[in-house]
């Protein structure tokens, strides 16, 4: 164990680790120093922590972008589920002749950059009154977030054995009853590997919430630039508008993470 | 909706459920109906979503429309179509999204299996690794994009602090235009090389052992078993790998957005980015719209090109 190849082999982990953190401890510090003290280089490794940039967002207009992300990111994955896990068991039990051509549909919306979608989106939401509002964003997330729960869950279904669905059925359960009391249960990791999955694409988006909100909507990683314009060269500020915006996300994978692995490696498997 | 609502009956349920006959056929028709309540919607809602749009794309590239003139959806063949081959911008953004995805692609597969390869194996660290390597890919690209603008801003980076210290010139990464396109490079292989490594060590630890071992009695060489045995079979892992960072790779807005505005100059106007321009900017969406009708059918073409010259190769092993 004490071999000069495994000292070698830790080092050099230790390294990776380093080098994966680093920038991201960078910007946690630099939300916790004051204005000029974060630029002071060298770099202090002594000095006294200070809330004042998050004191100063909490005051701010922030926190309502917070609120926006939290409720369209929230609302789009249980109507993403809502309606695609039914439909990924139903692929997944039963052969439909559309199958082949929804597999493909599916490569094609993942292949479109957001514009694709936010185009047309852009000017039908301008005649239906739909631009700078949550429930535009909570249904143009859906153009990526169904697909995928269809993708994900039919995975995980098709790893659930059949009879004992039809030992439910057979015992009175009907063939609903029986997706709710077996199916369902015996997929719930693979549900919670989803939710997070649509969950943190929607949380992320930047794209969308640039160009259909304004300012009643508008999401916390948009709203971050805004007053990177405005109030340019408030460091402090965005760092800790950063690392607000991320804590949710990390502690939510590294909490999760064996799902999030598993996610991630599902598409690797799957071919 | 109407292809969606066949069903085909499949003969694997005999072999599940031999003895009840009367409850299979009932169990089995009572499945097709809720089967189609419950695609129904969900499709219904896609083909609104996704189809119709994609549609209104494709018509709004045939005509002028510009958001400041309400009169100008209206059809105009090929112009836009026309413009575009002359485009010299155009083009300039394609070379750019070209180098672009050339460099991360290629960057985070060696970076992400080289890592995956030293990983590999028994060890203790490993858990703590892959919890780690899942942040920067879970980051909000905003995030990342933030990290890096400040990185690679001089006088205020610890990076350009480092440099300097060790007596290495230090540049202003993001307003040289020999530059900055590397530096949104190296953001993305941050971000992305632990997606290829993940990928690949799972599928290395799923390797069956007996062709290595068998390869290794036959007494070839580590670096021939690598050869002629490791990597033929990952080779589906780093196929899928590479096809979804080369989607990806096409799609990259965020950082472009935050970190170089698609400047200096042109200097990081990738084709997503001249698109948004000449979109939201100059509120030309007509032509945006052509620009990504384009980049749409390139990238569709690119990756069937990329599945089925893999596959041929998967037939002949």
């Amino acid at each position: 164990m004490n071999s000069p190849g495994h000292a070698w082999k830790v080092g050099g982990t230790a390294l990776l680790i380093f080098v994966v953190l680093f920038p991201v401890f960078f910007i946690v510090q630099m939300s916790v120093r004051t204005g000029l003290e974060a630029f002071r280089m060298p770099p202090t490794l002594s000095f006294t922590p200070t809330l004042q940039n998050y004191v100063d967002l909490v005051e701010g207009k922030f926190i309502r972008a917070l609120m926006n992300s939290t409720v369209t990111a929230t609302s789009t994955t249980l109507l993403a589920l809502l309606l695609g896990v039914p439909a990924a068991y139903a692929f997944s039990r039963a052969r439909f002749r559309a199958q082949g051509l929804v597999s493909l549909w599916t490569l094609c919306t993942r292949m479109a950059p957001a514009i694709a979608f936010g185009i047309p989106f852009f000017l039908i939401y301008k005649e239906l009154g739909l631009i700078d509002t949550r429930v535009g964003l909570i249904v143009i997330y859906l153009t990526f977030n169904l697909s995928l729960v269809i993708w994900m869950m039919r995975a995980f279904f098709d790893a659930v054995p059949r009879s004992l669905e039809e030992a439910a059925y057979i015992d009175g359960a009907g063939v609903a009853g029986a997706f709710v009391r077996i199916a369902l249960p015996l997929t719930a990791p693979g549900l919670a590997t989803t939710a997070i999955f649509t969950f943190l694409l929607s949380w992320n988006d930047f794209f969308y919430s640039l160009i259909l909100t304004r300012s009643e909507a508008v999401t916390a990683p948009v709203a971050i630039v805004n007053f990177m314009n405005y109030e340019s060269w408030e460091w402090g500020k965005v760092a800790a508008a950063a690392t607000m915006i991320m804590l949710p996300v990390v502690g939510l994978s590294v909490v999760m993470r064996k799902y999030i692995v598993h996610g991630l490696t599902a598409g690797a498997v799957k071919g | 909706m109407s292809p969606v609502a066949r069903i085909g009956t499949t003969s694997e349920r005999v072999l599940h459920w031999p003895v009840a006959r009367p409850a299979r056929a009932s169990w089995s028709r009572a499945r097709s109906l809720v089967f189609v309540a419950f695609l129904v919607p969900a499709m219904a809602v896609l083909v609104l979503v996704t189809v119709l749009p994609l549609l209104y794309l494709v018509v709004t590239s045939f005509t002028p429309l510009d958001l400041t003139n309400p009169g100008s959806l209206r059809w105009a063949g090929l112009t836009n179509y026309r413009q575009l081959a002359t485009d010299g911008r155009f083009w300039s953004s394609v070379w750019v999204q070209t180098q672009l995805s050339f460099w991360t692609v290629g960057l985070q597969m060696l970076i992400g299996f080289a890592i995956a390869l030293l990983l590999n194996g028994r060890m203790r660290l490993l858990e703590l690794v892959r919890s780690t390597f899942i942040v920067p890919m879970v980051l909000p690209p905003v995030v990342v994009a933030l990290i890096w603008k400040i990185l690679f801003t001089p006088d205020i980076s610890i990076l350009d602090w480092a440099l300097g210290l060790l007596g290495l010139p230090q540049p202003a990464w993001l307003a040289d235009p020999s530059l900055a396109l590397w530096a949104v490079i190296v953001a993305d292989v941050w971000e992305w090389f632990p997606f290829v490594m993940l990928m690949l060590l799972a599928a290395l630890q799923m390797l069956p052992s007996e062709p290595l071992e068998a390869a290794r009695l036959d007494g070839a060489s580590r670096w021939q078993v690598f050869r002629h045995v490791t990597v033929p079979l990952l080779k589906p892992a780093i196929v899928v790998a590479a096809l979804f960072r080369l989607i990806d790779s096409v799609k990259a807005f965020p950082h472009i957005f935050i970190m170089t505005g698609g400047g200096p100059g042109t200097a990081t106007e990738v084709t997503n980015f001249y698109a948004y321009l000449q979109g939201f900017s100059y509120t030309y969406v007509g032509y945006s719209s052509a620009i990504i009708v384009v980049m749409l059918l390139a990238t569709l073409i690119m990756s069937l090109g990329v599945l089925a010259a893999a596959g041929r190769e998967y037939d002949v092993e």
